[in-house]
C-alpha cells in the first residue's frame, strides 16, 4: 500500500525534506500551544458568546 | 477611559445575503439544466448558448463565486464587527466590495455562454474579469484589515485568523493562476504549457477549495456554531492547531488531481501523502464542531439552525474523509473521471457550504430584522427536503461513480475489454443521472422554500441598518503588564499584519516545494523531437474546442493502464503537451478521452458526429453541433495569436504568421476537398474545418516516431 510513497525513482529527497518541514513546522506550533496561557484561552473562546453584552439593545429570539 | 458607542452595518451584511440566495437559486437551476443534459441532449436547447459544455462552468462558477462568495462575505462582514468590536473600516468600500462582486458574476454570466473562457476549471473568467476580481478582493482586505487595525479587542479570535489566511491564499491562487498572455478584449493564452499548466491550475483548483469552500466556512463555524449553541467552542487550542496545521498542508495537496498523468512521480507522491495527512487537522475541526454541542444536543432537536449546522460538519467530515481516500493511487485509478467526484463534490458543497449557509441565513435574518422567524415548520421542511436532496443526488452518483470505474477497466478471460464501446457504460448509467436531477430537483425546492420563508420574515419585521454597540476602545500606547503578553505566540494575536505574513510563509511552502523543480529542472519534462507546433488551422480549431468547453466532458490524457491504452492507445507523454498553452487535459469523462483520437476516424466521420452525434454513436449524450458548419472561422487573429505563441516560446519561425491565413487556408481546403469526395459538401472557410484538423492532430506526433520518446517516459 506504501509502494506508492516510498517507490519514487530518485525523487525522496523531495518528500524527505518536504516531510521534515512539517515536522519543524508541527513542532513549533505544539509548542505555540503547551505554553499558551489557559486564563487566555479562556477569555479567548469567550469571544463570539459575550459579543452579545456589549450590544446596547439586546435581543434573543425565543 | 470612557465607553464608546457605535453601531455595527447590518444593511451590508443583510444584502450579501440577499444576493446568496438569489444566485444560489439561480446556480442550482442551471446545475439542474446541466444534470437533465447529461441523459437527455434535448435539454441541451439546441442553440450553442445553452449546450452543456458552455453552462457547466457557468453552473460551477454560479454556486461558487455567486452564492458561495456572498455567503461568505455575509458572514465575514457580520462576525468580523462583532470579534472586533468595530463597524467596518469604510462603509463606502463595503458597497463597491459588494457591487463589484455583483458586476463580476454578472460579467460571468454573458461570458461563459458565449464561449468566452480561459478553460481553466474555476477560473474561467476571461483576464479583464481576472484584474476586476483582482481589484475586488484588495477593496476586501482593506476593508477587513482597516477594521482589524481600529478594532476595540486587542486579540483575534480564531475565527478572524481563518479569514486572514483565505483573504492572502486566496490572491495568490488567483494572481498566479491568472497569469495570462492577452491577444484582444476577451481571449488570452496561459504563459504556462502542458503538465507545468496542469500542475499550477490543480494547485489553485484544489486550494480555490480549502480556502474559499473551507477556510472561510470554517472560520464561520467557529463563531456561529458557539453563538447559536451558546456555548464556547469544544477546545480553542485545538482550533489553533487546527488552522496552522491545515493551511500548511492543505496546499501541497494539488497533484493528486492529476495521479497517473505525465505529471513528474514525485509530484505525485507528494501530493498523496499531504492529501493522506490532511485527514487529521480536518477531522480535528470537525470534531471540534460537534463536541461544541456537547450537553447541547436537546437544542439540536428544537433548532432548525442547528440542524443544519450538525448536517454541515457531518458532510465536512465524510467530504475530508474520502477525499484522503481518493488520493490513494489505487483508489484513485478507478475514480478519477467518473461520477464519484462529482458525488464527493456535492457532498461538501450541497451539505457543508450549502446547509451552514442556511444555518447562518435562518440566524442571522430573524436577528438583523428583530423578528421571529416567519415560518418554523417551513424551515424544518426545508431541512428535511434538502438532506433528502442530498442522499437522492450522492448516492446515484456513487452507484454511477463505481459503475463506470469497473465497466471501463473490465476485460473479459480472452483479455479483450469486455466494454470495448464507451457508450455502454454511458447508457449504463442514465438511470442514476434521472435520480441525480431528482436529488437536485429536491434540494432547489428547499432552497426556494427558505427564499420565501425569509422574503416573509423581512417584510414582518424591520432592518436594523445600524446596530447600536459599546465597547471600551484600545490604549493607544499598550503596555504588556502581563508576563504573558509579552511572549510571542501571545503578541502574533496582536499583530495582524505579523500573522498575514507568517500566514503568507506557511502556504508558500507547499506550492514552491512542488512548482520550481517542475519548472526549472529540464528533466522533469523530457521534450520529444517529434513534438511540433500547431499548424495555424489547428491552432484555431484548438480555440473553438476551448470555446465549446468540450474539456467539460473528454479528458486528453491517457493513463498507463492496460484498460486505457486497449480503449484509447498509447499512454500520454510529457513531452506531447509542451505547446499546450493552456492544457487541456480534464477532469472527467462523461465522453471518452481524445487524446489519440487523431486519424481513429475519417474527416466524414467527424463532420457526421458534429453535426448528429448519434448518427454516428447511436444513444450519444452528445449535443449536435450544427452551427460549426454554418458559422465562418473568425481568421482575423491568427496573427496575434501566432505571435502570442512565439512569444511563450513556441517555435513558430519569425515571419510565419506572415503567411499564417495562407497555410490555414490550404489546410482547411484539403478537408473541404476530402469530405467532398465523402458527398458532404461545406466550404473551407466553416469552424468545423479548423475542428476537425484539430481533432485529426491530436496525439498523432508520437505515433509514427515511437523512437523519439525519452527512454524514462
Amino acid at each position: 500500500m506504501f509502494k506508492q510513497i516510498k517507490d519514487l525513482a530518485g525523487g525522496e529527497m523531495y518528500l524527505i525534506s518536504s516531510l521534515f518541514i512539517f515536522m519543524v513546522f508541527f513542532i513549533l506550533v505544539g509548542v505555540y500551544l503547551i505554553k499558551m496561557n489557559k486564563q487566555h484561552i479562556n477569555n479567548m473562546s469567550q469571544l463570539p458568546i459575550e459579543d452579545q453584552e456589549n450590544q446596547i439593545n439586546e435581543y434573543e429570539i425565543h | 477611559m470612557q465607553l464608546e458607542k457605535f453601531t455595527y452595518d447590518n444593511k451590508i451584511v443583510r444584502n450579501f445575503g440577499i444576493a446568496a440566495v438569489i444566485w444560489g437559486i439561480i446556480g442550482m437551476i442551471v446545475g439542474l439544466l446541466v444534470a437533465m443534459q447529461l441523459f437527455s441532449p434535448s435539454a441541451n436547447l439546441g442553440n450553442q448558448y445553452t449546450t452543456f459544455g458552455r453552462i457547466r462552468p457557468l453552473h460551477t462558477n454560479a454556486v461558487i463565486f455567486a452564492f458561495v462568495g456572498n455567503a461568505i462575505f455575509m458572514g465575514v462582514y457580520y462576525s468580523l464587527q462583532r470579534l472586533l468590536k468595530a463597524r467596518m473600516f469604510s462603509d463606502a468600500l463595503s458597497k463597491i466590495h459588494f457591487w463589484g462582486w455583483q458586476l463580476i458574476i454578472v460579467s460571468a454570466v454573458l461570458t461563459l455562454p458565449l464561449g468566452i473562457t480561459t478553460s481553466h476549471e474555476y477560473a474561467e473568467l476571461e483576464w479583464p474579469i481576472d484584474i476586476a476580481i483582482t481589484l475586488i478582493w484588495v477593496v476586501f482586505g482593506i476593508n477587513m484589515f482597516g477594521t482589524i487595525i481600529k478594532r476595540r479587542e486587542r486579540h483575534l479570535y480564531v475565527a478572524i485568523w481563518f479569514y486572514i489566511a483565505t483573504f492572502v491564499t486566496i490572491a495568490v491562487l488567483h494572481i498566479v493562476n491568472s497569469m495570462q498572455l492577452p491577444i484582444s478584449f476577451l481571449k488570452s493564452y496561459y504563459l504556462y504549457a502542458g503538465v507545468q499548466d496542469a500542475l499550477v491550475q490543480w494547485w489553485y483548483g484544489h486550494n480555490a477549495v480549502a480556502f474559499f469552500l473551507t477556510t472561510p466556512y470554517l472560520g464561520m463555524m467557529y463563531y456561529f456554531l458557539p453563538k447559536m449553541a451558546n456555548r464556547p467552542v469544544y477546545s480553542y487550542k485545538l482550533s489553533i492547531l487546527h488552522f496552522w496545521s491545515l493551511i500548511f498542508i492543505y496546499i501541497w495537496a494539488g497533484p493528486h488531481h492529476l495521479l497517473y498523468t505525465s505529471l513528474p512521480g514525485w509530484a505525485q507522491s507528494l501530493g498523496v501523502a499531504f492529501s493522506v495527512m490532511l485527514i487529521a487537522p480536518s477531522w480535528g475541526g470537525m470534531i471540534n464542531g460537534l463536541l461544541t454541542l456537547r450537553g447541547a444536543w436537546d437544542k439540536v432537536r428544537e433548532d432548525v439552525t442547528l440542524k443544519f449546522m450538525v448536517v454541515a460538519i457531518t458532510a465536512y467530515g465524510m467530504a475530508t474523509f474520502e477525499g484522503p481516500m481518493l488520493s490513494l493511487k489505487q483508489v484513485n485509478g478507478i475514480a478519477h473521471f467518473t461520477d464519484w467526484i462529482v458525488a464527493h463534490v456535492h457532498v461538501g458543497a450541497l451539505g457543508w457550504n450549502g446547509f451552514l449557509t442556511f444555518a447562518l441565513l435562518y440566524w442571522l435574518i430573524p436577528r438583523m430584522y428583530r423578528t421571529e422567524l416567519y415560518s418554523k415548520k417551513l424551515a424544518s421542511f426545508h431541512f428535511w427536503i434538502g438532506t433528502l436532496g442530498i442522499l437522492f443526488y450522492a448516492i446515484p452518483m456513487y452507484w454511477a461513480g463505481f459503475t463506470q470505474g469497473l465497466m471501463w477497466k473490465e476485460f473479459t478471460q480472452e483479455g479483450l475489454l469486455k466494454n470495448p464501446n464507451f457508450l455502454t457504460t454511458t447508457i449504463q448509467i442514465i438511470p442514476m443521472h434521472k435520480l441525480r436531477s431528482i436529488g437536485g430537483t429536491l434540494y432547489l425546492i428547499g432552497a426556494i422554500a427558505m427564499a420565501y420563508n425569509l422574503a416573509k420574515t423581512m417584510l414582518a419585521g424591520k432592518l436594523v441598518a445600524n446596530e447600536p454597540a459599546e465597547a471600551m476602545p484600545l490604549e493607544k500606547d499598550f503596555v504588556e503588564t502581563d508576563e504573558m503578553d509579552k511572549k510571542w505566540h501571545r503578541s502574533l494575536e496582536r499583530k495582524p499584519i505579523k500573522f498575514l505574513v507568517l500566514s503568507l510563509i506557511v502556504i508558500l511552502i507547499g506550492g514552491m516545494v512542488e512548482m520550481m523543480p517542475t519548472f526549472t529542472i529540464q528533466s522533469n519534462i523530457p521534450t520529444i523531437t517529434s513534438v511540433k507546433p500547431y499548424t495555424p488551422l489547428e491552432l484555431e480549431g484548438r480555440d473553438l474546442y476551448i470555446r465549446e468547453g468540450c474539456v467539460g466532458c473528454h479528458s486528453q490524457t491517457i493513463r498507463p493502464f492496460r484498460s486505457e491504452t486497449e480503449r484509447y492507445g498509447e499512454y500520454s507523454k510529457a513531452g506531447e503537451f509542451v505547446y499546450d498553452h493552456p492544457f487541456l487535459w480534464g477532469s472527467k469523462r462523461t465522453g471518452p478521452d481524445l487524446h489519440r483520437i487523431g486519424g481513429k476516424y475519417g474527416n466524414d466521420w467527424h463532420y457526421n458526429h458534429m453535426i448528429d452525434p448519434t448518427s454516428m454513436s447511436p444513444g450519444s449524450i452528445m449535443p449536435a453541433y450544427q452551427w460549426l458548419a454554418e458559422q465562418e472561422l473568425d481568421t482575423t487573429q491568427t496573427v496575434a495569436k501566432i505571435n502570442a505563441m512565439r512569444t511563450l516560446g513556441v517555435p513558430y519561425k519569425e515571419g510565419f504568421e506572415l503567411k499564417a491565413n495562407k497555410k490555414l487556408a490550404e489546410q482547411a481546403e484539403l478537408i473541404a476537398a476530402d469530405l467532398k469526395t465523402k458527398n458532404i459538401t461545406v466550404k473551407s472557410n466553416k469552424e468545423i474545418i479548423a475542428l476537425i484538423a484539430y481533432l485529426q492532430r491530436m496525439g498523432t506526433d508520437i505515433k509514427a516516431n515511437r523512437l523519439t520518446i525519452p527512454s524514462n517516459q
